[in-house]
Order: structure tokens, then C-alpha cells, then sequence
């Protein structure tokens, strides 16, 4: 017997051999998702956009936050932060259309993200407000290394694509095939590997910007 | 398996002689504790979310069956491969197999506590195959040749001293900074370019998504996505009680694992794995691998007074709240799992003969029931092994038993400290109507500690108060 028949049997056996009725699990499992705001945090009242920027910024997640009115700002707003944190004019661009079609004089930009870049720029397809996560779905527009090699991370996002909770964002993807990768990611990259205390720059960023943009998604 | 030679006792007085154990413990789990503690004032849901996640659990073992083989028809559909393997040999086989068939010189590995209990580590460097561990505690744990002493903090064991030390000797441009982030940076340099030279990689799972027959990693360095993209081949390896309904339900699960292993919301990187490459990716691997691990889990099932234990999502809550962890640290269990979950599981897969003193390692005071997300009854599941313990004859005579805890546990003020609980509590529970002889004598008292004035208030009542002022 094969080890996949061996442990199908005991599993059964473990179930005394009771006959599987489908439909019947499946209208339990939903049951299980029935009354969701029983069981997760609340959000603070007010626009979502502002629940996300908080929760960005706030001490759990400790990233930088702004908001520009148009797409067209990004560059601007990049040149802001570089000067801010003294680093040099260059920086990658996740190879997203979006991203690449943008006027960026004055800075260098290399269309990918490579090992030893210092600074990447990306896009976010969703932002969750609950968890100040973003979302990305490798692509390829998004490869999932450009997420992790930078040591700083800024990455757009449309403030349309904020949703209130990841059950949220679960819905709006239910029924479509998955990516290969899935990404939320929550602040920069840290360990309390070492006698617990927090680093951040582990191997990931050790520093994420989000900017939140007013116009629509092109998703 | 491991150290099976030497007894429970003999560990307990290493851990209980070593100066700074207890120290790198306190500063860990210490932290870990607090943290909880604010996040749970901070979600005020979470009696209704742990009722919830228990459910999803039973549910889903209530139905092991019918999910896994809707997990293994997605995962077939996104492209991935799935193998089954029974016990641990099996599942390290297939995955050393899986290696040497890719002609795999390095191997990257994130960490993950089912690679630990199949004995992945030491089957890869038996196969001659380099392997390289990127999260930074299995990395320190790698250089110091030892084994995980925690299963959310595999390395707490070491302080900031032994781990620059290390760092030192072995990395090639090593910190100049006595301090922790330089340590980090230090990593950071050194692992960099095996990341994205490895020719395999392996990952366990938080969680099988059954409906798309996706994996789920969570970790806060980042490392399982760099470990995971580039190489040509990725091996996950998982136990089959892993396996969620949906996304949604995994979502569920996750505000309670993450707040119960760290304090925070949820870690900063989660992510859900699916098949190999797509057309069009950039990055990513060309193989996908599934190994379902049974390994002493169908046989749980077939248990009632282990079943519930298959609920465990290894967030770690139990072991940071014992009090018998917390003097001892993690490797005088012995087995691949710590603290009150790795006293129930370690029979399990080793048997109850070589570690029957483990559900004896308990006070009994119920913190680790209290603090588990899935409300898993530990205490009542370790009371099961010491009476299956008693009823095959593995203890010694009621009178032997009782005296030698004793002798142990008062000679060690430590443990002496922990008020009489156990002691008392596991003489009461344990001597099986035997009288309990007075106190022997304490002629070992000495060794390791001045023995403090024999404790008056209750346990819990000083364990309450030793909170307090931390
Ligand atoms: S037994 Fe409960 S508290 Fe302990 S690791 Fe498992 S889920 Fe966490």
C-alpha cells in the first residue's frame, strides 16, 4: 500500500469510517465565517483611509505614510524621501507599466530590482486597514524579489484598493486562481532572534514608505 | 529520540546549573509574555475568536480526510507535486530524494518545527548536501551544532555574547559593534548571496489552504520569500492537521496564532505559496513539491486523549507562560517540541518509556490551557500520559516516585521556589493513594543555589507577585 492509501485509511479508521457528505461539510465551513465582527478587532470609526494610515504608522507596524493626489506625484514624492534620508538619486522600479510610464527626471532608474539595490519602488494591489498590510500578487509586473531585496521599500498604493479587514481582501479574490505567490506585508523586515529585542532590517527592508494615492486603480 | 541516554533529571540539573540560561530565557520569553498581554487588551474578541478557531479546528479533523484530498486535487491543479509520507524517515527521504534529484549542491531551509521532528537537518547533511538555514535564530542554532530551544524562538537559549562570538568565527565579514543590530547586519552580509545561489529550497507550512491547494508562511525577517523565489526547486514540507478550509478560515486562525507567539497583530510578512512559476513570472521556482507528513498524527486521531491535541497551531503561548519552561529552558525536554505542547507530543513520537518524566514536568497550575489559542487542555492531556504511564507499568513503585520528585525538586531551590506545587500537587496526584513519606533529606540543597526560606503564601500567589515586579 502506498503511504498516501496507508494514511487515508487510518484518517478514516480515526473517523470510524463515517461517509463523507460534501455538501454538508462545506455548509459547516461557511457557518464558521458567519458573524466575522464577533471575532476580529475593531477599526477605528472614520474614512478607511485614515484607519490604514494610522495603522501604518503606528507604533506595530512602524512605517512612514503619505498621501499625493495623483499617480504623477510619485516621483516627487520619492525625490522628497531620498532627500529626507540622505540617499543617493537612483532607485529600482518593480517593472510595472504604471510605475515605468512615469516622468522620473532627475532620478536614475533601473527597470528591476536587483541584489544589492538600496532603494525599490513598488506598487501594492490592495492595503488593509485592519493589519496596515499591503498585497501583492506575483506577476509578471510583480516579481516577488522585488519586495524583499531593497533595504528601502516605497510602495504606491491606490487609495480605492483599501479594504477594511484581510477577510476583505479574501473576498474580493474568492473563486480566482491564486497567484503563485501571495504577499501581505506588514512594516519592514525584523528579528527578535537575538534576546528578543527588535532589529529591523533583517533580511528584508529595513525600511517601507507607503504612499497612498487618491486616484483610481488600473488593477 | 535525541539524548534519550541521559534522564530528565540529569538535563534539568545542567539547565539548573548553568548561570546563564535562566537569563537568556527571562529575556525572551519574558518580553513574549508582556507583549501578549497588551495585544489581548487590545482585542477584547478574543474568547469569541479562540471558541471560533477551535471549531475550525475540530472541523477540519473532524474531516481530515475529505480536506486533504481537496488540498492534494488543488495543489495537483496549480501545478505541484504531492507526496505523502508516514513517518519522519519516510518524509526526510522523499525529501533528500527530491535534493539529489534536482542535483542540488546547496539548500536553503527556512525554519520550520516539522522539518525539526522528521530530522530534515541532520538527513541533509548525512546526504553530503550543504545546507544553509536563513532564519537568523536557526542560523545561530546552526553554528553553535546545537537544536532548537523554543519553537517560535529556536535560539533563545543564547545570549548576546555567545552569538557574537559566533558570529566572529564564522561569517566572512563579521560586525565590528558590540551590538545587536550589528549582529543582525552581520547575518544580513553573510546570507545574502546563498540565498540566491541555493539550488533548492525547503519551507514547512503555517497553514494548507484546501479549496486552492496553497501553503502559507508567516514569518517577520522576510526569509521565506528569499529563501523560497529563487531557487529552481521548493519543498514544502507540512503534518497534515495544518490544513484550513479556506483563505478565510486561515486568516481566522492567523490573528490568533501571531498575537499568541509575539504579541503583534499579525507578522510582517504572510504569505501563500501556490504551484511553481507562472507564464509570465519573473521569478520563482520551476518545481513545486508537497510532502503531507502523518509521523504519529492518524495515530492521535484514533486517541481521545490525544485528539485534541492535533488543534495545536505551535504558537508557543504554553511553554512562554510554564513556569517549569521558564526555569529550565527548552532542550531539557528532549525532543524536538519544548514546554507543555512538546510534554504531550514528545511521547508521541519517541514514546512515553524514554520520556515519561515529561508530563511529570508540570505544576499543574493551568496557564498553558488559559493562554492557548485553540484551548487545548494540556493539563488533562498530560494526566492522560501519567496514567497510561502508571497503568503500563512504566513508573516506578508510588513511594520511589514520590521521594525521588521530591528529592529533586527540593534539593533545586529553584524549583524549590516554585512554591511546593510540584511536589505537592504531583505527589497528591501521583503517589496513587501511597503515602507520601515527609521530607527527605536535603543534603543536595547547596549544590547550585543558597536554599531560600521554604515558601509560605501559595504558588500562585507568588508566581503572581514575581510578575508584578518584572
Ligand atoms: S498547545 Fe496551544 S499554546 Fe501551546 S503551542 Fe500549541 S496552540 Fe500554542
Amino acid at each position: 500500500m502506498s503511504a498516501r492509501e496507508t494514511i487515508l485509511n487510518a484518517v478514516r479508521a480515526g473517523l470510524d469510517n463515517r461517509k463523507v457528505d460534501a455538501e454538508a461539510v462545506r455548509r459547516e465551513a461557511d457557518a464558521l465565517l458567519q458573524d466575522l465582527d464577533a471575532v476580529r478587532p475593531e477599526l477605528p470609526a472614520g474614512a478607511l483611509v485614515d484607519a490604514f494610515i494610522a495603522r501604518v504608522t503606528s507604533p506595530k507596524v512602524a512605517a512612514t505614510a503619505e498621501r499625493i493626489k495623483d499617480v504623477n506625484e510619485l516621483p516627487a514624492a520619492v525625490r522628497r524621501y531620498l532627500d529626507l534620508h540622505k540617499l543617493p538619486p537612483s532607485v529600482a522600479l518593480q517593472p510595472a507599466a504604471v510605475l515605468k510610464n512615469l516622468s522620473w527626471h532627475g532620478l536614475e532608474t533601473r527597470g528591476e530590482v536587483a541584489a544589492d539595490d538600496i532603494v525599490g519602488v513598488g506598487i501594492a494591489r490592495w492595503g488593509i486597514a485592519e493589519t496596515g498590510s499591503l498585497v501583492f500578487h506575483s506577476n509578471p509586473e510583480t516579481p516577488i524579489l522585488a519586495n524583499f531585496l531593497p533595504l528601502y521599500h516605497i510602495v504606491m498604493v491606490h487609495e480605492s484598493a483599501i479594504v477594511a479587514f484581510l477577510d476583505d481582501y479574501a473576498a474580493v479574490v474568492v473563486g480566482q486562481r491564486p497567484p503563485r505567490n501571495v504577499n501581505l506585508i506588514t512594516g519592514a523586515s525584523g528579528t527578535t532572534d537575538i534576546e528578543g529585542s527588535l532589529v529591523l532590517g533583517a533580511h528584508g527592508p529595513a525600511h517601507l514608505h507607503v504612499v497612498i494615492v487618491k486616484d483610481t486603480p488600473e488593477l | 529520540m535525541q539524548e534519550a541516554t541521559v534522564s530528565f533529571k540529569a538535563r534539568a540539573e545542567r539547565a539548573l546549573a548553568d548561570p546563564t540560561l535562566k537569563l537568556a530565557i527571562d529575556r525572551t520569553t519574558g518580553t513574549a509574555e508582556r507583549k501578549r498581554a497588551v495585544a489581548m487588551t487590545q482585542f477584547p474578541q478574543f474568547e469569541a475568536a479562540r471558541e471560533r478557531g477551535k471549531r475550525i479546528k475540530d472541523h477540519v479533523i473532524a474531516n481530515l480526510d475529505h480536506y486533504l484530498l481537496e488540498f492534494e486535487r488543488n495543489a495537483i491543479e496549480s501545478g505541484a507535486k504531492v507526496h505523502w509520507a508516514s513517518t519522519a524517515e519516510e518524509a526526510s527521504q522523499i525529501v533528500v530524494s527530491l535534493c539529489k534529484q534536482a542535483n542540488a549542491k546547496r539548500v536553503t531551509r527556512v525554519k520550520s518545527m516539522l522539518g525539526e521532528e522528521i530530522g530534515l537537518p541532520h538527513a541533509l547533511d548525512e546526504a553530503g548536501i550543504e545546507r544553509v538555514e536563513t532564519d537568523l535564530a536557526e542560523h545561530i542554532v546552526q553554528l553553535g551544532g546545537d537544536r532548537p530551544s523554543h519553537i517560535v524562538w529556536p535560539s533563545m537559549h543564547r545570549t548576546r555574547e555567545q552569538v557574537s562570538d559566533m558570529f566572529k568565527r564564522a561569517h566572512r565579514v563579521p560586525h565590528q559593534e558590540e551590538t545587536i543590530e550589528a549582529m543582525v547586519a552581520s547575518a544580513r552580509r553573510e546570507l545574502r548571496d546563498k540565498f540566491l545561489s541555493a539550488d533548492v529550497s525547503i519551507s514547512g507550512a503555517n497553514f494548507l489552504i484546501a479549496n486552492t491547494g496553497a501553503t502559507c508562511t508567516v514569518t517577520n525577517e522576510g526569509n521565506a520569500e528569499l529563501t523560497t523565489t529563487p531557487p529552481r526547486v521548493h519543498i514544502v514540507t507540512a503534518g497534515i492537521e495544518k490544513l484550513v478550509p479556506s483563505i478565510e478560515h486561515a486568516f481566522l486562525m492567523l490573528r490568533l496564532l501571531v498575537r499568541s507567539a509575539t504579541g503583534a497583530d499579525v507578522t510582517q510578512y504572510t504569505t501563500f505559496h501556490c504551484g511553481p512559476k507562472q507564464p509570465g513570472d519573473r521569478d520563482g521556482p520551476e518545481e513545486f513539491h508537497i510532502v503531507l507528513v502523518d509521523n504519529g498524527r492518524t495515530r492521535m486521531l484514533r486517541d481521545a486523549a490525544l485528539k485534541e491535541m492535533l488543534r495545536c497551531i505551535r504558537c508557543g503561548a504554553c511553554m512562554n507562560h510554564c513556569v517549569v519552561f521558564r526555569q529550565l529552558g527548552g532542550h531539557v525536554y528532549g525532543g524536538t517540541y519544548p514546554g507543555p505542547m512538546g510534554a504531550v507530543l514528545t511521547p508521541v513520537f519517541d514514546g512515553l518509556e524514554s520520556s515519561r518524566d515529561l508530563p511529570h514536568a508540570c505544576t499543574m497550575n493551568g496557564k498553558c490551557q488559559e493562554v492557548c489559542p485553540v484551548a487545548i487542555p494540556l493539563p488533562t492531556l498530560l494526566r492522560g500520559w501519567r496514567d497510561r504511564s502508571w497503568r503500563e507499568g512504566l513508573e516506578p513503585t508510588a513511594a520511589r516516585f514520590g521521594l525521588s520528585i521530591h528529592t529533586f525538586v527540593a534539593s533545586h531551590p529553584r524549583l524549590y521556589r516554585l512554591g511546593t506545587a510540584i511536589a505537592i500537587k504531583v505527589m497528591r496526584l501521583f503517589s496513587r493513594g501511597g503515602l507520601v513519606r515527609g521530607m527527605p533529606g536535603l543534603g543536595a540543597w547547596t549544590k547550585h543555589r543558597d536554599f531560600p526560606a521554604p515558601a509560605r503564601r501559595s504558588f500562585m500567589a507568588m508566581y503572581k507577585n514575581s510578575e508584578n515586579k518584572r
